[in-house]
């Protein structure tokens, strides 16, 4: 995977960079507009990220201009203003995504890949998962381990099919709340934690292989191996 | 709310304006005509009387030259009967006999000599021996069975007797009434077209106030880059329209400069935050135990607390100045309270709290989702933080009339006394709360933001309560009617 960082601070084009080549995208990256349309001429991307506040132009220009100049990849906005302007709401409409800073490292690999799926759609929706002894049959909305049938409430099965379609990455809680609830809010108290203690208590049973796991500072995760 | 079609013209400021203006139109133009029919009375009066004396003067010398033979009665007859064709104001109809003319003679005992006119002559007699008749002056004689009096002169002759010519008062009435009656119809007609001028241009004028203050109103609904409508004409409406733009241009200039100073604050805190934040993720990952990953987690931890806490400290430093934001669209604010208690369930009831959820069917509100979803949620981690355990919990939802009201409700020890007062103002929170006292002051300012308003009491049975108050989603293009504060009981 191809990917276009644009990012005038160093600090933050440095790291995003080593953690997406972490991620195993090759990345290569600008610092400002001219530097970003000459990479997209000479090379085709997969995805593009894409920060708002450039030096020489604003980015929403350069996304429209890049556009223009016939590249048809998915970009990530990056933006530090408070508000999400009508021409961003425009983009996200056309198929792009934006993130406000200061964001989690996994809720940015998240919307790239979020990203990357949209723009070549799988063939034919699964009607089940499974992670490890974990079964979802999403028909029937029923989910079991080991073969047993796990008592979960309509909530608790959304919530679980998030992070089985995600398993073995890391979610975050506004993740999850965006994702499960539909908001994009920042509860003061745990209630994102108190609701997977709950669905932990029943996927994670008495002597089973705990499957879902807190990363501490950044989310949760489902192992898959 | 004050559209053109759903206020009735009785209760305009132009109807009362006009009123008025019509009701001191119509008293002036009532007294001048007063005036004008005594003097055109009067008129009539001295004419009719010196036409009297002249008659009666050319009848007595009549009377007196004529010998008083068996011809005397003919010859003063004829002449009276002539003298009364000239009558004055007399009306064109001829064919009624005439009796607004009388000549009478009296002898010298007062017996009647002489009668020309209808009737035998005596009442008229009697009637004049009752009045006082001034020698050179016409009086007003009633007689009984005319019920408009007449109007007699005198004049005596040698031979002692006294001729008298009466000439009833019919004729004049009938002409002031007349008079009166082309005067009535044309003062309504007048007042009736002074009513509708000044009607309509009132109206017409204080449209134009009325499209300035709705769009003043909203205006006042955060959309700032409106102006009101402006007209060419140089009047004082128009004036006021240009000053209020002029205000509104300066308002709007330093709202930008508030979201710029907001925004490039944000930005230049942000950017940092990012990078912080990012290095310690990627410190985090390469950890490989608890113990260097736990101060790692901690600080991220920290730096979260700190980007919401700048988050909300913004937001609320926007909407205390009117300046949000706002992204609307339609939202049920009953399956919105649905959603967040769902959320917020398994929560409190760890905390041994419990929710539950008063509905009354759908409650739709035109507002910013984002923005509404976070003030529920501060309304809940608010209660979430605070509610000792074993209370319960009470949110609602409800229309009352085009005002949707969010009520929470809960048993617990209510609000402090001190606290209630400014609940609502930043930094203010209770003694052992931890949070940094923005919560509630975000759910006002949010509400305020939609023109809405946030309350909070202690109920009397105990407990706390939380009413926010929003405008209800009405049609699209029809201002947005400022709320009225009433706890519905």
């Amino acid at each position: 995977m191809r990917l276009l960082l644009v990012e005038d601070e160093i600090d933050i084009q440095s790291f995003l960079q080593r953690s997406l080549e972490e991620a195993g995208y090759e990345v290569e990256a600008a610092s400002d507009g001219k530097t970003a349309e000459k990479l997209a001429a000479e090379s085709v991307f997969d995805i593009l990220i894409v920060d708002l506040g450039l030096p020489d132009q604003d980015g929403i220009n350069l996304i429209l201009r890049l556009r223009q100049l016939g590249v048809r990849a998915p970009v990530l906005i990056l933006s530090a203003r408070r508000s999400v302007d009508d021409r961003v709401r425009g983009l996200e409409q056309g198929g792009d995504d934006y993130l406000t800073k200061p964001f989690a490292l996994a809720e940015l690999l998240a919307r790239l890949r979020n990203l990357l799926k949209r723009n070549c759609p799988s063939t034919g929706e699964a009607t089940r998962l499974r992670v490890q002894d974990l079964e979802l049959d999403l028909l029937r909305r029923e989910a079991s381990r080991g073969g047993q049938v796990l008592q979960l409430t309509q909530q608790e099965f959304v919530l679980l099919e998030y992070l089985c379609r995600n398993a073995g990455r890391v979610v975050t809680r506004s993740m999850i709340l965006d994702k499960v609830w539909g908001m994009r809010i920042q509860p003061d108290t745990n209630v994102v934690d108190v609701h997977i203690y709950r669905l932990r208590g029943k996927v994670d049973g008495d002597g089973q292989i705990p499957l879902i796991r807190t990363m501490r500072g950044v989310g949760y995760v489902l192992k898959d191996r | 709310m004050s559209s053109k079609t759903d206020r009735p013209p009785m209760r305009s400021a132009a109807w009362r304006i006009s009123l008025w203006a019509t009701l001191a139109f119509a008293c002036g133009t009532m007294v001048v005509f007063v005036f004008l029919q005594s003097f055109v009375a009067s008129d009539i009066q001295r004419r009719s009387d010196a036409w009297l004396s002249g008659e009666v003067e050319t009848l007595g010398d009549v009377a007196e030259r004529t010998p008083k033979d068996a011809l005397y009665g003919r010859v003063v007859g004829e002449v009276a009967e002539l003298a009364s064709k000239e009558v004055p104001n007399k009306e064109a109809d001829e064919s009624e006999p005439n009796d607004s003319v009388f000549f009478l003679q009296s002898g010298s005992d007062g017996s009647l000599k002489l009668w020309v006119g209808s009737g035998d002559g005596q009442q008229p007699l009697n009637a004049i021996r009752s009045t006082k008749i001034l020698e050179d002056h016409p009086t007003d004689v009633r007689i009984p069975g005319f019920r408009i009096p007449f109007r007699v002169a005198s004049i005596g002759i040698e031979d002692g007797s006294r001729i008298f010519l009466g000439l009833s008062e019919r004729d004049e009435i009938r002409v002031l009434r007349s008079l009166r009656w082309r005067f009535f119809v044309l003062w309504m007609l007048i007042v009736l077209l002074g009513f509708s001028i000044v009607f309509l241009t009132t109206r017409r004028m204080l449209s134009h106030v009325r499209n300035i203050t709705e769009a003043a109103s909203r205006i006042g609904h955060s959309e700032l880059d409106a102006r009101v409508p402006t007209t060419n004409r140089n009047d004082e409406v128009s004036h006021l329209a240009i000053t209020l733009n002029r205000m509104l241009d300066r308002i709007e200039n330093s709202m930008h400069q508030l979201h710029t100073i907001t925004d490039s604050l944000a930005h230049d805190l942000r950017s940092p935050l990012t990078a912080i934040r990012g290095k310690l993720e990627m410190s985090l990952s390469s950890a490989t135990d608890g113990e260097q990953s736990e101060p790692i987690v901690s600080v991220i931890e920290e730096l979260d607390r700190l980007t919401d806490f700048l988050n909300k400290s913004l937001d609320v430093a926007e909407a205390k100045a009117d300046a949000l934001r706002l992204t609307r669209s339609m939202i049920d604010l009953t399956e919105l309270l649905k959603i967040m208690t769902d959320l917020y369930e398994p929560s409190m009831s760890e905390n041994g709290l419990r929710v539950s959820v008063v509905t009354h069917g759908p409650v739709e509100i035109y507002a910013d989702a984002a923005l509404l979803h976070r003030m529920v949620a501060n309304l809940l981690d608010n209660e979430l933080k605070h509610l000792p355990a074993n209370c319960t919990l009470t949110v609602e939802a409800r229309a009352v009339d085009e005002v949707a009201w969010l009520i929470l409700e809960d048993n617990g020890p209510g609000f402090d006394s001190e606290v209630l007062q400014h609940l609502f103002e930043r930094r203010v929170k209770g003694r052992d709360s931890s949070g940094h006292g923005l919560g509630l002051a975000f759910v006002d300012a949010v509400a305020h933001a939609h023109g809405g308003k946030a309350t909070a009491s202690n109920q009397e049975e105990g407990g706390a309560r939380i009413v926010v108050v929003l405008p209800m989603a009405v049609a699209q293009g029809k201002q947005i009617q400022s709320p009225i504060i009433v706890a519905p009981k």
